[in-house]
């Protein structure tokens, strides 16, 4: 249950001992792996094909549109795109957007996971399951209110339309409930003999030992506050202030931009998160894995 | 500690990026919602490939008049993102300065309170009068008796036709133009005899895939007849069945005839039957002069759309593009004086403007020599005061629910599929249904 | 040292936590954190709770309350009383049902192949220790690209006459393939496609990790009974997965059930409206037509679909916890 707690206790996983390679295990391993990689393959492809096609002349790719070959490569495309000036704007939006959704989604819900895990009092129960409903509320259904509150709020077009919507982060309240309570009691009830208030143990004691709940509520909050598109949308219609989806998009709305273009700014794009998946992988993984098995 | 230290970082981040000195006002209107730089002009449009070439050439003058002044424009995607987008961002109040409309748009955006009105005085001390504007879309560009646009051209529904298809079926006057075809059995023996010539089709037309076409070949005829189709703003459906009936009969003619291909596609297979010498005519919007120019060099010409009906007065399917001045949240925002300097300066190059086909509002450029020597768009700028705007609904206009719903039963009628009677009953109905709808504005 | 959120000790009584034991007392089983003054507990919930009101059950209240109104988006506020009109419009609107059908249609199409490829996937992969690491990130990272990037790849591939696709069609002898993305019959299909090469990496990882859980004496006792590779994985391997399996089915149809961002990009709903979903209709008569009240009817109905779906699943956990 408590998989972020401590690694599953994994044991090397070894072909069936004391079993014979036999012929048909070792083909059925051969095809497999033959399959594997043909599918790995073909799964790399779309991605290949964009880069390939960014770095191609202008010209050439009206001339053989699908040749993976090309004589001439060339970084122009991707300097245009970053010299027509918005990529750079999109990226600091973006930027700047999830980084405030994720901190303040980190420290509201694992402010309220704490009083819940921690605390007793009266309406604690309810309000837990109170939280917990709203597990089951898709934010899509209830973008027009939320529009309608900013719109009177006079926040359109401001990062603040974009980030205060995503905060409320029930999945991250249930992530660091789980985890704190799996700490052990004696910790806080020894911080609590000395005197030290709640609030202290939840930064100085809690917090600190919750770094796989934090690093993974942190990922995932990040990563889908830079994918999100429709609200975005909705609420950011400047072109300078649109995040970087939204600014992608309407990239292709202007077409007439060459294939090129289009295929460099969609490589601009799929940097940042790929560069963070490089960097975080392990996390990433192990954190969806968790997710799973509970 | 981890959380102190992600914080510290995002802070550190956040002052690093507002060290950046063009990204620091970004950030900080991003914060604050503060108004951007008053240098600024931002200016909205939906054009694309061409078009949009030449409106890039357009503003060239402007930049050169006003180097204080960031003009920065967006294209968008033509259609209702584009409106909605506009819609969006005028909520927001920071709306761009400038942006383009369809005139056919324009009271659904006046009525909902999205545009800033201009008065005469203002057009004025930027060197326009109503008098340098064609009436019909200057009077279009009204709202309840206010200006709320400034129209920079009108693009109408035109017949172009080959030369030498036309020479060939001895359809050519002496004078080297097409000879007279007004009238519904001179142009159906037109079609009949470019038919001949072409071993092939009479005339071409977008009907499939393209709503918008369809709706401009049954508008056009439709007010040839005198008749309307609501009234009220869109809550009274004053469809004169028996008028859209004779429509249907007669563009079913054409198909039954075999005059007009039964599925040529909006996405450029109707112009290549033109281009390709398989039809002689195509009935589309002037807009598509330098795509079929291409193609076919001097070989062909345009004219206005054919008067086949006489019970009204002359009418083709037209819309006009405008300026407007969204409604921004503050006088400094909306910056209305650089916005009207800027229209100014671009209807001084609507020369260039004119060379994509369209047909310039700013008269001055109209009545000039240099416009009249255009050809073929000399040939077709009569058409301009025959302009049928779409019906002032707010379900009506640009690329809207009301193009799809009629769009679809003329491209049954086209294809076969459908009869007059049945096909003007499901117009009917579908008008009914959206005048029933509690409208927005 | 003591802040003033929380109280001195013994000054509130609290509700069931038994008072008096010192420090030494530690190591009871119950999780103590009993005394606190009357605001620690508030004052840690209302960050959140303010942002939960204010964002999720206000709106969802609003939503609830708006779709009797006539409201408009220009003219703001919750308009005119209009009783069921709105519900009466959308449960009779052929709109309303076809964009609903086409969710559906696209849940179908994404959900079965993102739960067998993946399965299979991870099936194969599993196999080898060595290597892991290529295939985690050629079927993970696209997961990692935002639907901007996924639609512009896309549209691109799919593009008619220059796209990959239509090339690779053409090279196996199809003279004249489909338009991917104009042609209605197969729009959607594209689409889905995208969609699945884009997500499949998620349900891979989730089904890698099922299979981890599994212990190697499994697979060895089913070896030493003469089973081989094949048969141990039929009979032995796919029937532990049925926990993973529900929930990545699950999880997976309530995403596809929310679907906009590829559809909006890459067909916008089109052609000829054939593979507009229940997302982007909303979109489209609250934001483009501006009527507020209807789509906030149709976003009430879409939520109960959604909800029924995920109650389906509940249960189906429910039942097959007992069960196992």
């Amino acid at each position: 249950m408590a998989a972020l707690t401590s690694a599953p206790a994994r044991r090397p996983r070894r072909r069936p001992a004391g079993v014979r390679q036999a012929g048909s295990e070792r083909l059925f391993n051969r095809v497999a792996l033959g399959v594997l990689i043909a599918l790995a393959l073909l799964w790399l492809v779309p991605l290949l094909w964009a880069v390939i096609t960014s770095v191609r002349p202008p010209g050439e790719i009206a001339r053989e549109p699908t040749s993976w070959f090309t004589a001439h490569p060339t970084l122009s495309s991707y300097r245009q795109i970053l010299a027509s000036g918005r990529m750079p704007y999109w990226y600091l939006n973006s930027f700047i957007t999830s980084a405030l959704t994720t901190l303040l989604a980190v420290v509201t819900a694992s402010l309220a996971a704490f009083a819940l895990s921690r605390l007793r009092f009266r309406y604690r129960r309810p309000v837990f399951l109170l939280v917990l409903a709203g597990v089951m509320v898709p934010p899509q259904v209830l973008m027009i209110p939320q529009f309608l509150s900013l719109e009177a709020t006079g926040l359109l077009n401001t990062y603040w339309a974009v980030v205060l919507p995503q905060v409320p982060n029930v999945v991250a309240v249930f992530v660091f409930k789980q985890f704190f309570d799996g700490i052990p009691t004696e910790l806080t009830d020894a911080a609590r003999a000395d005197g030290a208030s709640w609030l202290r143990i939840y930064a100085q004691i809690v917090m600190p030992l919750s770094r796989p709940a934090i690093s993974a509520v942190t990922i995932f909050a990040f990563v889908w506050s830079w994918n999100n598109f429709l609200w975005p949308l909705l609420v950011v219609t400047d072109p300078q202030m649109m995040t970087l989806p939204v600014g992608l998009n309407s990239t292709q709305d202007a077409f007439g931009l060459p294939q090129a273009q289009l295929m460099a700014s969609a490589v601009l794009g799929a940097l940042p998160l790929l560069t963070v998946f490089l960097f975080f992988q392990r996390r990433i993984v192990e954190g969806i894995a968790g997710t799973g098995l509970k | 500690m981890w959380a102190r230290r992600r914080f510290l970082g995002a802070v550190g981040g956040l002052a690093a990026a507002g060290g950046l000195s063009g990204c620091g006002t970004a950030v900080g209107q991003g914060l604050t919602g503060a108004e951007g730089p008053r240098s600024e002009l931002a200016f909205w449009h939906p054009f694309t490939g061409g078009d949009g070439a030449q409106l890039a050439a357009m503003e060239r003058p402007y930049r050169r008049r006003h180097p204080g002044v960031r003009l920065k424009p967006t294209t968008m995607v033509w259609g209702s993102p584009y409106y909605t987008k506009l819609t969006l961002a005028t909520l927001s109040k920071r709306p761009p300065q400038v942006a383009i409309t369809h005139l056919s748009r324009l009271p659904t955006l006046a009525a909902s309170g999205l545009l800033r009105g201009i008065t005469e005085r203002e057009l004025a001390e930027h060197g326009m009068s109503p008098g340098h504007f064609r009436t019909s879309a200057f009077r279009t560009a009204h709202h309840g008796g206010m200006l709320y646009a400034v129209p920079l051209d009108t693009h109408p529904f035109v017949l172009y036709y080959r030369t030498d298809v036309a020479k060939k079926a001895g359809l050519l006057g002496s004078d080297g133009e097409l000879a007279d075809i007004d009238g519904p059995e001179k142009y159906v023996d037109a079609l009949r005899a470019a038919k001949e010539a072409t071993g092939a089709w009479g005339a071409s037309v977008a009907s499939v895939k393209d709503p918008a076409t369809c709706w401009r070949l049954f508008w056009s005829l439709y007010r040839q007849l005198g008749a309307e189709l609501v009234a009220d703003g869109g809550r009274r459906v004053v469809m004169d069945t028996g008028a859209a009936e004779e429509v249907l009969a007669y563009i079913r003619r054409l198909a039954v005839e075999k005059l007009v291909p039964p599925a040529a596609d909006g996405n450029g297979g109707a112009i290549t039957l033109l281009t390709s010498g398989k039809a002689g005519f195509l009935m589309d919007g002037e807009w598509q002069l330098l795509a079929v120019r291409g193609a076919v060099g001097g070989k062909f010409d345009m004219r206005p759309f054919p008067r086949i009906f006489h019970d009204g007065p002359y009418a083709c399917a037209a819309d006009s593009h405008a300026f407007i001045l969204p409604k921004a949240g503050s006088v400094h925002a909306q910056r209305a004086g650089q916005a009207l300097d800027f229209v100014r300066s671009m209807l001084g190059s609507s020369l260039d403007w004119a060379k994509g086909g369209h047909i310039p509002a700013w008269q001055p450029t109209a009545r000039s020599a240099a416009y009249r020597r255009l050809k073929p768009q000399s040939h077709y700028a009569a058409a301009a005061d025959g302009a049928a705007y779409d019906p002032a609904a707010w379900y009506a206009g640009a690329d809207s629910n009301l193009y799809r719903k009629f769009g679809d039963v003329i491209t049954s009628v086209l294809g076969g599929h459908l009869r007059p009677e049945p096909g003007a009953a499901r117009m009917r109905e579908g008008l009914r249904e959206l005048a029933r709808t509690e409208a927005p504005v | 040292m003591s802040a003033a959120s929380g109280a001195a000790p013994n000054s509130q009584a609290d509700v069931g936590g038994s008072g008096g034991d010192g420090p030494g007392a530690g190591g009871a089983v119950r999780a103590r954190g009993s005394r606190h003054g009357r605001w620690t507990a508030p004052g840690m919930l209302l960050p959140f709770g303010v942002f939960y009101v204010v964002f999720l059950l206000g709106p969802l209240v609003y939503t609830a309350v708006a779709g009797f109104f006539g409201g408009s988006l220009v003219k703001g506020g919750l308009g005119r009383w209009v009783g069921l009109k709105n519900y009466r419009e959308a449960l009779g609107s052929a709109d309303f049902w076809s964009s609903l059908g086409h969710t559906f249609y696209f849940t179908l199409l994404t959900t079965v192949p993102l739960v067998l490829i993946a399965l299979v996937l991870a099936l194969l992969a599993d196999r080898f220790a060595r290597g892991r690491w290529f295939f985690r990130l050629a079927f993970f990272a696209p997961f990692m690209l935002p639907s901007a990037v996924i639609s512009l790849l896309f549209m691109w591939i799919f593009a008619d006459e220059i796209g990959l696709a239509q090339g690779v069609v053409k090279w196996f002898g199809v003279e004249t393939p489909p338009s991917w993305l104009g042609d209605p019959d197969w729009a959607m299909i594209s689409v889905a496609a995208a969609t699945v090469w884009w997500t499949v990496g998620f349900n891979f990882v989730l089904y890698l990790a099922a299979l981890q859980e599994i212990p190697a004496e499994v697979h060895e006792a089913a070896a030493m009974d003469g089973a081989g590779p094949w048969q141990r994985l039929r009979l032995v391997v796919v029937p532990m997965l049925g926990r993973a399996t529900t929930l990545v089915a699950v999880l997976q149809l309530v995403a596809s059930l929310k679907v906009f961002d590829q559809i909006y990009m890459m067909t916008s709903g089109g052609p000829d409206d054939s593979t507009r979903p229940s997302l982007l209709y909303i979109y489209q008569t609250g934001f483009t037509d501006g009527r507020t009240g209807y789509a906030s009817t149709v976003s009430l109905l879409l939520f109960v679909v959604i909800l029924l779906v995920s109650l389906v699943w509940f249960a189906m956990v429910r039942r097959t916890e007992k069960g196992s």
